[in-house]
């Protein structure tokens, strides 16, 4: 029996170290795939076009490019944090980019109080995304799409009035003006809500919550955290970064243009999963989120380093779209020990 | 008993191990064709083992089934299927907006060429096994329209016209009157008049006592008795479920507790069917225990407490102060907490850390400043060591993840997440489920620690012999009333079984 059974015994556990390293090497790659990914476009663009693309200008360029969609992209990350979508904040973005522009330019109204004002809309309208889902009980693809596919009725409706001539100075100085160094407002703007967002999550008693909610449910409910309220906090502060973003984008533009923001949703969608696989096994994440963005804006810059036609932008958007879920969804299962 | 002819449907050394547990251990039963047999047992005996494994849902370990002479494998549903056996659960799987014709049919209609459904033969298929049962209703209603009494009919009907030799039935007269009841008896016993096996399990003794022609009786994933109609009565019966006398040996001493002023009560609590009118008091430092069988009301009970479901009518009060119903962080911010039954589902955030785990109902009290909602990772850390020293889990980390540890040791961490400050009553439903013993007893010295320590402790156990060990006091549920409560020496795995059953008692030949 002995003699039979010792060599049986050798290849089950030869198979067993072989199943670990190929879980241990399918680990890495999950959490430092994306990671690696970047330094690779890094590389090989640098090597492809040093002159043009490893310069300061045209990374400065990349990180306010992202400035933009990070902000988005991390107000979106609170919400999957919670278990939740939000499919409205491209279009709350740029109904709050028409408001905005709109209550300065036409109204009148200093910035200092037209921000602030847009800011609370935006915080309002993610309260009610929030209070449709958790009170109402709608699915939240559903209920966010309704929410946004109103709003932009609502900013064609707004948008019919005349808009006064001239967008103040000092407001298109917000995304414009270079304070430091010759870095960009917008970077330091979004520095500081990713930091805000990232000490809410990991330093907060409401962010353990959070997570608490998107990790299993009926165990956060029963252990005595008011759910529906969370999840409406998560709901209004993607309301709160949508607008931000949708802001930035007016005084950028130096107008308010219909529809201008609404594709940031999936370049939102498409960083926030990329991130979910970067460093953790399938959590979103606010560094992760970050980390997703810059994949997406050093792709874009090298496609249009290297000429690309434009149509291979969308192909190229949609591609990173499937594959950052996809890549969300592999890392989650593997880290299923 | 050697003249009988060989059964239809005999199994062999059925085995199956769940983990280290063992769920069924070298199990022989034979069902003949045309007779009633009983199965009976506490919960976790064996009898969803078996029946599971019939069906094809799991696979025992070890074991052969033959059927009709021939050895049979099943591996999976349709194997059963095809091998003459079906089985109608409690939940009954029908769905509810097709007609009875189309559940009747699910899955095996009569088809003509091109896969298109043959509706007349159909029809006349479903109209012929519903007559057999003496179906009264027109076949076209939808299955949500009917009773639940006529939805077992439905389900039988759906048996025969997959020409079933054998009818597994899970608890019938759960939800049905007592008219109800015995009209099935009646559809019961036509049905093994005309040649069809019928393995009936239930709880209701008598009802298991009065249909059966044989009595099959699981203990701890055996068969302890196999009874021939008339052998057992109904005493014998229990006696043969609990299995011994004993447990008074393996109590602790008693703690002497001051029943004096509770600091926990319940007072006329009702919700629908499942709670009826349930009193009782928790002293402190006391142990209690909540017995009955599974769906009893004694989860739900501790759901009505912590606030999870809301109260038709009654109340709790912590030290004398009414408990609002229906919210939870109202029942928590005053000092109850919920150790819950099904520790991954509900309990559990399974991607993340010990600490956070044990932390995450008491957030408040781990922040630096107590005004600012920042909290410590110093004091976490803290609060996750002590409580990982205290309860011995084994973990080579606070920030190790969860999911990662055993059972016994996932437990405990649930258990430390209420060891705080301003927790005065614990429910704890099926504290050792899925654990093994060694964590089982450490489980039962924290629970009695965090009762020294001044904390009321109510236990929901399904295991009598855990509540008979555990408890200082135990108040046993009968389909949502309380029929007894025992206290001390008397509280016995036979007593409590006893009041288990005692919804027969009631009704039954006993009084």
């Amino acid at each position: 029996m002995t003699p039979t059974l010792a060599p049986r015994t050798t290849v089950l556990a030869a198979a067993a170290s072989n199943g670990n390293r190929r879980r241990k090497i399918l680990m890495i790659v999950s959490r430092y795939g994306t990671l690696i990914g970047l330094l690779g476009m890094i590389v090989a663009f640098t090597i492809k076009a040093p002159t043009v693309f490893l310069t300061v200008p045209n990374f400065l360029n990349i990180l306010n490019q992202s400035s933009l969609t990070a902000i988005i992209a991390a107000g979106l990350t609170m919400t999957l944090v919670v278990g939740e979508f939000d499919l409205s904040i491209g279009y709350v973005a740029s109904f709050a980019g028409l408001l905005v522009v709109g209550f300065i330019a036409r109204d009148g109204l200093p910035v200092l109080i037209g921000i602030p004002l847009v800011l609370l809309i935006g915080a309002t309208i993610g309260t009610v995304n929030g209070f449709l889902v958790t009170k109402v009980r709608i699915n939240a693809v559903i209920a966010t799409l309704g929410v946004g596919t109103a709003l932009v009725g609502l900013g064609f409706a707004y948008s019919s009035f005349p808009i006064a001539s001239g967008v103040p100075a000092e407001f298109v100085a917000i995304a414009l003006g270079k304070p430091i160094l010759g870095i960009p407002n917008p970077i330091f703007i979004m520095l500081v809500v990713l930091s805000i967002l990232w000490v809410i999550l990991n330093k907060t008693d409401l962010g353990q919550k959070m997570q608490a909610v998107g990790g299993n449910i009926e165990a956060a409910r029963l252990s005595g955290i008011r759910v529906d309220r969370v999840k409406m906090f998560a709901f209004a502060t993607a309301g709160v970064c949508a607008a931000i973003t949708g802001t930035l984008l007016s005084s950028l533009l130096g107008s308010g243009t219909l529809a201008a923001a609404d594709g940031y949703l999936l370049d939102a969608f498409a960083a926030v999963f990329l991130g979910s696989a970067t460093l953790r096994d399938g959590e979103f994440h606010i560094l992760g989120t970050l980390i997703g963005v810059l994949i997406i804006a050093v792709g874009f810059n090298g496609l249009s380093i290297f000429g690309a036609p434009t149509f291979f932008q969308p192909i190229f958007k949609g591609a990173i779209l499937v594959l950052a879920v996809g890549l969300s969804t592999l890392a989650r299962r593997y880290s299923k020990a | 008993m050697q003249s009988e002819p060989a059964a239809w449907l005999q199994v062999r050394d059925f085995s199956k191990h769940f983990g280290g547990a063992r769920a069924l251990s070298e199990v022989d039963i034979d069902i003949h064709r045309g007779e009633v047999h009983g199965l009976v047992g506490a919960n976790g005996a064996g009898k969803s083992t078996l029946i599971r494994s019939l069906a094809g849902v799991i696979t025992p370990d070890t074991g052969t089934v033959t059927i009709d002479g021939v050895e049979t494998r099943i591996a999976r549903p349709s194997d059963a299927e095809g091998a003459g056996l079906a089985f109608i659960h409690q939940e009954l799987n029908l769905v509810p907006h097709f007609s009875s014709i189309e559940n009747i049919l699910l899955g095996a209609p009569k088809q003509k060429r091109f896969g298109i459904i043959d509706w007349k033969a159909s029809r006349r298929v479903a109209y012929e096994a519903a007559e057999r049962i003496g179906v009264q209703f027109p076949l076209d209603r939808r299955v949500d329209e009917l009773s639940v009494a006529e939805r077992w009919l439905v389900m039988i009907s759906k048996a025969l016209a997959r020409d079933a030799a054998m009818i597994a039935m899970d608890e019938p007269t759960a939800s049905l009157s007592d008219v109800e009841s015995n009209q099935l008896f009646g559809v019961i016993r036509d049905l093994a008049a005309s040649g069809v096996g019928i393995l009936y399990v239930s709880h209701r003794l008598d009802e298991v006592l009065d249909l059966s022609d044989r009595i099959t009786v699981f203990r701890d994933g055996r068969v302890t008795e196999t009874a021939v109609r008339g052998q057992l009565d109904k005493r014998g019966l229990i006696r043969a479920i609990v299995g011994r006398e004993m447990a008074a040996a393996t109590r602790p001493p008693h703690v002497e507790v001051d029943r004096t002023d509770p600091i926990f009560e319940a007072k006329s609590v009702t919700r629908g069917k499942a709670v009826k009118d349930v009193s009782f008091q928790l002293y402190k430092g006391e142990i209690l225990g909540l017995g009955g069988l599974v769906g009893a009301g004694r989860t739900e009970l501790a759901r009505l407490a912590f606030g999870a479901d809301k109260l038709e009518a009654g109340g709790f009060e912590l030290h004398g102060e009414p408990v609002p119903s229906g919210s939870i962080p109202a029942a928590v911010a005053r000092g109850i907490g919920l150790v819950p039954e099904e520790r991954r589902s509900q309990g559990l955030m399974l991607e993340k850390s010990v600490s956070y785990n044990m932390n995450i109902a008491v957030l408040q009290s781990l922040r630096t400043v107590p005004m600012l909602p920042f909290l410590s990772s110093g004091k976490a850390k803290a609060r996750a060591q002590r409580l990982v020293n205290q309860l011995s889990i084994k973990t080579s980390n606070v920030n190790e993840r969860i999911g990662g540890l055993s059972g016994g040791n996932q437990q405990k961490a649930l258990i430390a997440r209420w060891l705080a400050p301003g927790v005065k009553v614990l429910f704890l439903d099926e504290p050792s489920r899925g654990v093994d013993i060694g964590a089982r007893q450490e489980i039962h010295a924290a629970i009695r620690q965090l009762a020294d320590d001044g904390i009321g402790a109510i236990v929901i156990s399904s295991d009598v012999e855990e509540l008979a060990v555990l408890c200082d006091r135990v108040v046993v549920l009968c389909e949502g009333t309380v029929t007894g409560e025992i206290v001390g020496d008397e509280i016995t795995e036979q007593r409590i079984i006893e009041l288990s059953y005692a919804h027969i008692d009631s009704q039954g030949e006993e009084k």
